[in-house]
């Protein structure tokens, strides 16, 4: 229903406060979602603004875009239309922390830095370590279901969400899940809201499992010749009783934004638990290292942060590749050969988490046409497996050219669309950018 | 309800006369899973042997309009696995082989009805597991594990049914044939199967599961530690945690659970403790010696009598043996009993154990104990006689005495057994109107009739309903219209 | 025996399943994928659960002893694995019998009548089983059992020719002498029950008994009187004959004995059960032993078998009378002797007394289980203690080519002791 801007903004005044709407073209601007202007910013203080806020939305048929810290707004495809930016970097509390349950409730606000911190007084950690997670919500990352190399021993989100508090499309606050580590009454809806962009309800509040922080911990790089050689690494290290708690991939162009000294591959393993255990698993993983041909050097404290740095790159192209973890090597075999052949000279970084075989890629600036047949290429290449390719961050005109998201099996993807119908059917949240435009 | 001879014919034709049992002593002993408080005889149990057969039927029963409930082992606590309202029930039983292995890649793709231990005997040669081990792991199929996103003593650490599954062929209440995630574990778009796992039939019929396999640690120690209290033992629980172990399994067994182990099994439980705990350490070789050290040290201060590690394997296993089979081995004790499933925030234990104490005195009926201490995964089992109709009373006034207080101190109503019919009506006291209409809503869109496995999980409940709508915001008055 | 009241739901007067023991299931299904039929099947009604279930219905009278709960009943091998397998110890294999008795003496007429006349009228019949044994033995040698096999002649008869495939040769008889003298430091006197098939088929197996025990120390008595044991009797409710056999056995052995010992484990765990159904064999049943159970307290002179062995539970040896130890450590006493343990070893062969020869369906199926498994150990001997066992496996391994020999533990064991010095 066609409604007009200055009553709708009024709507949203009394809703949010002055302090919680931005109108001005800065503010707008700043906010713009692949280059779509927003006509409001909303930066709601609770979950019932945030309420109030999508109840308007849905009646005034307004399409809403929520973020967090807005690191991850070129995931996904252009938004088809943007009214409202919905910033929840003010909900910003942690709620209850319960140091002797290992549970803690954060309104989605909050940083994984923030919370990092907080939990570090108790030697607690919530093992959530995609690059840049500090300055990032965990609502962001919850929605965008990031994940980083602690994911090797600690799982995903999905193995860390025990409840959420979300908004549905119309203004709904609706509950799902537990705030005990273990639940199975009724189906399991934060399960639902991992990866989902936001595009079934707005996350306002998440209950997380917390781990004790491990006594010591050690990692050590295990140089090897080639992608064939990381192969076998991480091959025989899962098929080991070395229990990792990151098992990370690097090629020869991630060593070297990492600062690390240059190779064609290497494997960065970290081990943490009590410190004579962590000394035991250093020397099975030297051990292991000489006998795949390769050595394991360790490497001081910082090394983490560096590794942080090895992904981050400013201007290209960020892929997220999902592939077989047997798949690996053929994989990055894969990527140096479409590179060659289609971008020659443009750097491609790969890093990620080994033992699940969830690769990050990132290349310098690219001409979107090259980088499209390159993500194609990939694709073509992962898909019988069941692997993935999906454009985690990139030029507005690659993510044009093809869907960022790749192809979704007709039936799975008749289901998606089936719950985007049924809890969104007015499509105001995130229109058009998940998959199959839903 | 009697089925149609029209459906019964198409069954056949899908089945052959092997697959159908329609004989009263066949759907006589399919009334009921191992909750057997409810009852209720399917008019016809089909058989499958593929999973094009479930898909042929759940197209026929929705084209006819009849309810289909599916069953693996029958060992769930819930009712789950019964059909109030008649229909087809599917047993799962003759599907239980397992698809692949793929220790590489460290997943198995199994049939629903596959027993659970098989699949860890199919591949421990080899050093790896299936991890999620329900005390029925024995019996319960990975079908029904997936449909009640079953926990075990051991999800402690590894995590509940859901956090091994990557991957669900699914038959959906539609009678689409759907297969949702797979062997690799990241795909775009919405978690289907993370979504679809304890769904208890709602959602459809699961035909093959992809999971994941570990490898087995490089040791395991197991720790006995007696206590003259069940305060004491909680705080010793509460102690461990708190000092950053986490024990793969951390399990709490009381005087009468004891008593009717030794009587059944006789795994070596110390008798005439008022509780003990199991505290199983898994990990790097190094670190299970430290933290079995500080385990026990933890046991000690907290006024443990006893406190000694297994020997050996063998004696590992009949601890182990013991503590599984405790929900049977209480046939000894009494002819009936309620299990309760639900959890409390583990700091609480101490002070929810007390209050099971006094709801026992308060009741006069015996409560046994045997449970996941380290979730706070409380299974007080009620005992009674069916026969004498004023203990049945009684023990269903203790039985719902304590699953408000569980609720009151920030808890579930289940854990790891799941709702079926037994806790269906308990949500609400968890939920809110609109968290109960979001679930009936999400149940929609993979049943639009909804007639997978009718009754469970969901509440009898205005908020379950057509045309339902939750309370929505009060809009400002006028100003934008 | 105690007490029944005169009705229990459609159980009448004597004999009825006890009612308290059938509501010791707490229905788990602990003994479900350990039951035979339910993993040939794959549905409840064939499942320990479910004949419980059936059999407690009618307890309560909800059903009827219809045909449908005597086919379920009669489907099930009485192995007794659910027993080793239940937590609640709920007497499985008893409440079995019980009902059985119950259908034939009020249920439908049986559907395996004039198969069941025959056996019964012959099996526990040691001089009829001779007779018809000798007369199998002249069929085969007089080359009409391969034309009958090569002419598919007994292929609509699957019964008769499972019967016809079980007995590969008949040995001849060995005749013991009605005292064996202890050897060395006495431990005392013990009867022998020679049973019906052994005596016939393996009679070397008693023979070896006999010699073992003597060579542990026993005087073995062995009254050439004695009958059947009745097991075949009580395994299918004909309660009336099994209790007449068990009377009789009980006066064929003189009162001053020890023990009585047999070496078929059919035959150990019925009689181990008199004191449930017969006060007068009370004793008897308190007295029995299983031959390995007394040798393996006993010092045997044992000399070197290089053999690569695997052992077989007899489920009425392992389930029925809890005995699985014994025998592997007696082998494992053999110089030079390699155990190498069968996967499922106490998974039913599908013999179980005559139900290869009622149901040769599902006993065939579980034989050819027994059988990968057997090949897979890679082992040269299979031993078991029972001789329903040894016919049924062998008779599988004649089939497949596969060249196993299959033997009862006392023969290796003799063989070891003639070995000794």
């Amino acid at each position: 229903m066609p409604v007009a801007g200055r009553s709708v903004g009024g709507a949203l005044a009394a809703i949010l406060g002055r302090e919680g709407l931005r109108e001005d073209d800065a503010a707008r601007a700043a906010a713009s979602v692949d280059g779509e202007v927003p006509r409001w910013v909303a930066r709601p203080a609770t979950p019932e603004q945030v309420s109030g806020v999508l109840a308007l939305a849905h009646d005034a048929g307004l399409a809403v875009a929520p973020r967090g810290s807005g690191s991850a707004l070129e995931l996904g495809r252009p938004p088809a239309r943007v009214d409202v930016v919905l910033d929840l970097g003010g909900l910003d509390r942690v709620l209850d922390w319960s140091p002797d349950d290992l549970t803690v409730s954060v309104q989605a606000g909050v940083s994984a830095g923030a919370l990092a911190t907080r939990l570090a007084g108790r030697r607690q950690l919530l093992p959530l370590d995609p690059p840049g997670a500090a300055t990032r919500t965990l609502g962001g990352l919850t929605a965008t279901a990031a994940s980083g190399p602690l994911r090797a021993r600690y799982g995903t989100l999905r193995d860390l969400l025990l409840g959420v508090r979300f908004v549905q499309a119309d203004g709904v606050v609706t509950w799902g899940g537990a705030r005990v580590v273990k639940s199975v009454s009724g189906y399991d809806v934060p399960k639902l809201m991992i990866g989902a962009l936001g595009t079934l309800g707005v996350l306002v509040e998440l209950t997380l499992r917390l781990h004790p922080t491990p006594e010591a911990e050690r990692t050590w790089l295990v140089r090897v010749r080639d992608g064939a050689e990381a192969q076998a690494v991480v091959d025989a290290l899962l098929d080991s009783a070395i229990q990792p708690n990151r098992v990370e991939l690097l090629n020869g162009a991630a060593l070297g934004a990492a600062g690390l000294p240059a190779g064609a591959a290497a494997v960065a393993v970290s081990v943490g638990t009590v410190a004579a255990a962590v000394r035991a698993q250093g020397e099975a993983l030297a051990a292991l290292a000489r006998r795949v041909g390769g050595e394991a050097v360790p490497q001081p404290a910082d090394f983490w942060d560096r590794y942080g740095r090895a992904g981050a790159l400013g201007g290209g192209v960020r892929l997220r590749v999902a592939t077989l973890v047997t798949g690996l090597a053929a994989a990055l075999g894969e990527l140096d050969a479409a590179a060659a052949d289609l971008a020659p000279g443009v750097a491609a970084r790969v890093t990620g988490c080994a033992a699940v075989g969830a690769l990050h890629v990132a290349l310098a600036p690219i001409a979107p046409e090259a980088a499209a047949a390159l993500v194609e290429r990939l694709r073509g290449f992962v898909a019988p497996a069941g692997g993935s390719v999906v454009v985690e961050a990139g030029p507005r005109a690659l993510r044009e050219a093809l869907d960022p998201w790749g192809p979704v099996a007709p039936g799975p993807l008749g289901l998606m669309r089936a719950l985007k119908d049924e809890f969104d059917p007015a499509r105001v949240l995130n229109p058009g950018r998940f998959v199959g435009g839903l | 309800m009697a089925l149609t001879r029209t459906v019964l014919d198409a069954l056949t034709r899908i089945l052959g006369p092997d697959g159908v049992i329609s004989s009263p002593e066949g759907r006589l002993v399919y009334e009921c899973d191992m909750q057997t408080f409810y009852k209720g005889a399917p008019d016809v149990v089909a058989l499958p042997e593929s999973a094009e057969q479930v898909e042929a039927i759940v197209r026929l029963c929705r084209r006819e309009r009849v309810p289909v409930v599916p069953r693996g082992s029958g060992s769930g606590l819930i009712g789950g696995a019964m059909a109030p309202a008649g229909g087809v029930m599917v047993g799962l039983n003759r599907m239980d082989r397992i698809l692949e292995v793929d220790l590489p890649n460290r997943c198995a793709t199994v049939q629903p009805g596959l027993v659970n231990l098989w699949l860890t005997r199919a591949v421990e040669d080899r050093g790896y597991f299936f991890a999620p081990d329900p005390s029925s792991q024995m019996v319960s199929s990975i079908g029904g594990n997936v449909s009640t996103n079953a926990g075990g003593p051991h999800c402690l650490k590894y995590g509940i049914t859901v956090n091994h599954v990557l991957g669900l062929e699914l038959v959906t209440g539609a009678g689409e044939r759907v297969q949702l995630g797979g062997k690799v574990a990241d795909r775009p778009g919405y978690d289907l199967t993370g979504t679809a796992v304890g769904a208890e039939g709602t959602f459809g019929l699961v035909t093959a599961i992809t999971v994941r396999l570990l490898h087995a640690a490089e040791a395991v120690k197991t720790v006995l530690a007696s206590f003259p209290s069940i305060e004491h033992a909680s705080e010793a629980v509460s102690g461990i945690i708190a000092a950053g172990i986490i024990p793969a399994a951390l399990e709490m067994l009381d005087a009468l659970m004891i008593q009717a182990i030794e009587a059944g099994i006789g795994a070596g439980y110390p008798k005439g403790a008022a509780a003990v705990l199991l505290i199983e350490l898994d990990g790097p070789a190094a670190e299970v010696e430290a933290q079995a050290e500080r385990a026990a040290a933890i046991c000690r201060e907290r006024g443990a009598l006893d406190v000694r590690v297994a020997r050996d394997e063998a004696e590992r296993a009949l601890l182990w043996k013991g503590r599984k089979e405790a929900a049977g081995a209480l046939g000894r004790l009494a002819p009936m009993y309620m299990l309760q499933d639900a959890v409390v925030p583990r700091s609480k234990l101490p002070a929810i154990m007390r209050e099971i104490l006094a709801i026992s005195e308060r009741h006069g009926v015996q409560i046994a104990n045997v449970f996941h201490a380290g979730d706070g995964n409380l299974h007080p089992l009620i005992l009674y006689d069916d026969r004498h109709p004023e203990q049945v009373e009684r023990a269903r006034a203790a039985n719902e005495e304590v699953l408000h207080a569980c609720i009151a101190m920030g808890g579930t109503v289940t854990g790891e057994h799941g709702v079926g019919l037994d806790k269906a009506q308990k949500l609400p006291l968890q939920y809110a109107d609109a968290d109960l209409n979001f679930m009936y809503r999400l149940r929609g869109v993979f049943d639009p009739d909804r007639l997978m496995n009718p009754g469970k999980l969901l509440p009898s409940h205005p908020a379950c309903g057509e045309g339902f709508r939750p309370a929505r915001p009060r809009l400002p008055d006028g100003a934008w219209i | 025996m105690a007490t029944v009241p005169a009705t229990l739901g459609a159980f009448r007067g004597a004999d009825a399943p006890d009612l308290e023991a059938l509501r010791k299931c707490v229905h788990c299904g602990i003994c479900v994928p350990q039951c035979p039929t339910f993993r040939v099947l794959g549905e409840e009604m064939d499942t320990p659960r479910g004949r419980l279930y059936l059999m407690r219905a009618a307890a309560e009278g909800r059903l009827g002893l219809t045909e449908a709960l005597a086919r379920h009943l009669d489907l099930c091998l009485g192995c007794r694995a659910c027993e080793t397998a239940c937590p609640s110890g709920v007497p499985f294999g008893s409440l079995l019998e019980s009902a059985r008795v119950q259908l034939r003496r009020h249920g439908p007429p049986s559907r395996h009548r004039l198969l069941e006349a025959l056996v019964f009228a012959v099996f526990p019949e040691p001089r009829r089983l001779g007779a018809l044994l000798a007369a199998l033995s002249l069929y085969r040698r007089s080359g009409l059992g391969r034309l009958v096999r090569a002419l598919g002649l007994l292929r609509p008869f699957p019964r008769l020719a499972a019967m016809e495939a079980l007995v590969a040769e008949v040995p001849r008889p060995v005749p013991l002498p009605a005292i064996v003298p202890a050897r060395g430091r006495r431990r005392g006197r013990v009867g022998l029950l020679t049973g019906c098939v052994q005596r016939h088929l393996y009679p070397g197996v008693n023979r070896d008994t006999a010699q073992l025990l003597a060579l542990a120390g026993y005087e073995v008595v062995v009254p050439a009187a004695q009958g059947c044991c009745g097991a075949l009797d009580l395994h299918a409710g004909r309660a009336d004959a099994f209790r007449a056999r068990a009377r009789a056995l009980a006066a064929a052995f003189p009162d001053d004995l020890d023990f009585v010992v047999t070496n078929a484990a059919g035959c150990g765990s019925a009689m181990k059960a008199y004191g449930h159904w017969l006060r007068e064999a009370a004793d008897l049943g308190a007295k029995t032993r299983d031959v390995l159970e007394l040798l393996a307290e006993a010092e045997l002179p044992l000399g070197p078998l290089a053999l690569r062995v695997t052992y077989h539970d007899a489920c009425h040896l392992a389930h029925g009378q809890r005995v699985r130890q014994e025998p592997r450590a007696l082998l494992r006493r053999i110089p030079g002797l390699t155990l190498v343990e069968l996967p499922d070893s106490d998974f039913c062969c599908g013999s179980a007394g005559v139900y290869n020869l009622l149901e040769p369906r599902i006993a065939r199926a579980l034989l050819e289980q027994k059988l990968a498994r057997i090949a897979a150990t890679g082992a040269r001997v299979v031993a078991a203690a029972n001789p329903g066992c040894l016919l049924q496996i062998a008779s599988g391994c004649r089939a497949h080519g596969l060249d196993v020999e299959i033997v009862h533990p006392v023969e290796l064991l003799a063989r070891a002791a003639a070995r000794a010095r």
